[in-house]
C-alpha cells in the first residue's frame, strides 16, 4: 500500500470508527496551499523517516470534527478544537508510522504542535516528498498533509 | 461495587472519548479519574487506588514506557493492571509495553467493542 492509499484508509477508519463520519478524499494537491481562518494539527516525525504529518481544517471542519469527537455540539474555536485537531493528526500519523516500519525505535512521532489564524502557510523542506490529500465530510472540506524527507528520496 | 478507572493520555478529547466507549462498552457505572502524563498519574496514584490503569504511551513530561517502568518498581500499586491506548501500536513496542507489565494494548483509533473485547476479561 503507497502512502497516499495509506492516509486515505487511516483517516477512513478514523472517522468512521471514532466519529462515526463518512469522509470522501479528493484528488491530490500539492504541498504549500494558503489556509484562511483555519487550525492545524502538526506531527513531527524522527529517526529513519523524517518529516511531518499535519491536518488542516477550515474552522467550520474543525467545528464539526470536534463535535464528532466529544459528541456534543462545539461552537467556537477553543482549546477542545485544538486538542482534537492534535489528536487526529496524531493519529493519522501513528497509521503512517505503522506503514513505513514494523520496528518503532526506527522513527519517533512528536505530540502535536497546533497553529490556528486568519492566513498561513506550510512549506515543505526543499528536499522533501510532499503532497496534500483534501477530504470532505457532511461539516466540510479538511487537508491532511504530508511530507517525507528518506535517503535516496527528493535528491 | 462500581470499579475505579484512571485514565492517562496527554489529550482531554482522548480522555472523553475512552470514557464515552467505556460507557458504550456496557460499564456505565464505572467512575473515572483521569491524569494528562505519568508523572500525574503517580501522583494520584499516591493518594488514589484504582482497579484499572488506560494509559497511552506518547506523552510529554513522563510517557507511557516510563510510566510502567516506574510503577513496576512501586509496591503499593504495581499490580493494578494496565492497558495502553496508543498509537504507537508498533510490534516492538507492544512487546516492550507487555515486558515491562502491561496486560494488552488498544490501537487508536479503536471501538467500543475493541475496548470491550479487550477489558472484559480483566472485569
Amino acid at each position: 500500500m503507497d502512502l497516499h492509499d495509506n492516509i486515505i484508509t487511516n483517516t477512513k477508519d478514523v472517522f468512521s470508527s471514532m466519529l462515526g463520519m463518512e469522509v470522501t478524499p479528493q484528488e491530490p494537491v500539492a504541498a504549500g496551499m494558503t489556509h484562511l481562518k483555519s487550525i492545524s494539527g502538526i506531527i513531527g516525525l524522527a529517526g529513519s523517516v523524517k518529516g511531518m504529518l499535519a491536518v488542516h481544517a477550515p474552522e467550520k471542519t474543525a467545528l464539526a470534527i470536534t463535535s464528532g469527537f466529544l459528541g456534543m455540539a462545539v461552537e467556537e474555536i477553543n482549546e477542545d478544537v485544538q486538542d482534537a485537531i492534535g489528536e487526529l493528526a496524531n493519529m493519522l500519523a501513528g497509521g503512517v508510522k505503522l506503514t513505513l516500519t514494523e520496528n518503532s525505535s526506527e522513527i519517533k512521532l512528536s505530540v502535536p504542535s497546533v497553529i490556528f489564524g486568519d492566513t498561513y502557510n506550510v512549506s515543505a523542506p526543499a528536499k522533501a516528498m510532499a503532497f496534500i490529500i483534501p477530504f470532505t465530510i457532511e461539516g466540510g472540506l479538511f487537508y491532511v498533509e504530508f511530507h517525507l524527507i528518506k535517503e535516496g528520496l527528493g535528491k | 461495587m462500581p470499579k475505579k478507572i484512571l485514565i492517562v493520555d496527554d489529550s482531554s478529547t482522548m480522555r472523553k472519548i475512552v470514557t464515552r466507549s467505556l460507557r458504550q462498552a456496557g460499564w456505565e457505572d464505572c467512575e473515572i479519574v483521569e491524569a494528562s502524563d505519568g508523572q500525574e498519574a503517580l501522583n494520584l496514584l499516591a493518594t488514589t487506588s484504582v482497579d484499572l490503569i488506560l494509559s497511552d504511551i506518547n506523552m510529554p513530561n513522563m510517557d507511557g514506557i516510563e510510566f510502567l517502568r516506574q510503577k513496576a518498581n512501586l509496591p503499593a500499586i504495581k499490580d493494578i493492571p494496565v492497558i495502553m491506548i496508543t498509537t504507537e501500536a508498533v510490534a516492538d513496542t507492544v512487546e516492550k509495553v507487555k515486558e515491562l507489565g502491561a496486560k494488552g494494548s488498544i490501537k487508536k483509533p479503536f471501538t467500543p467493542d475493541q475496548i470491550k473485547e479487550t477489558l472484559g476479561p480483566l472485569f
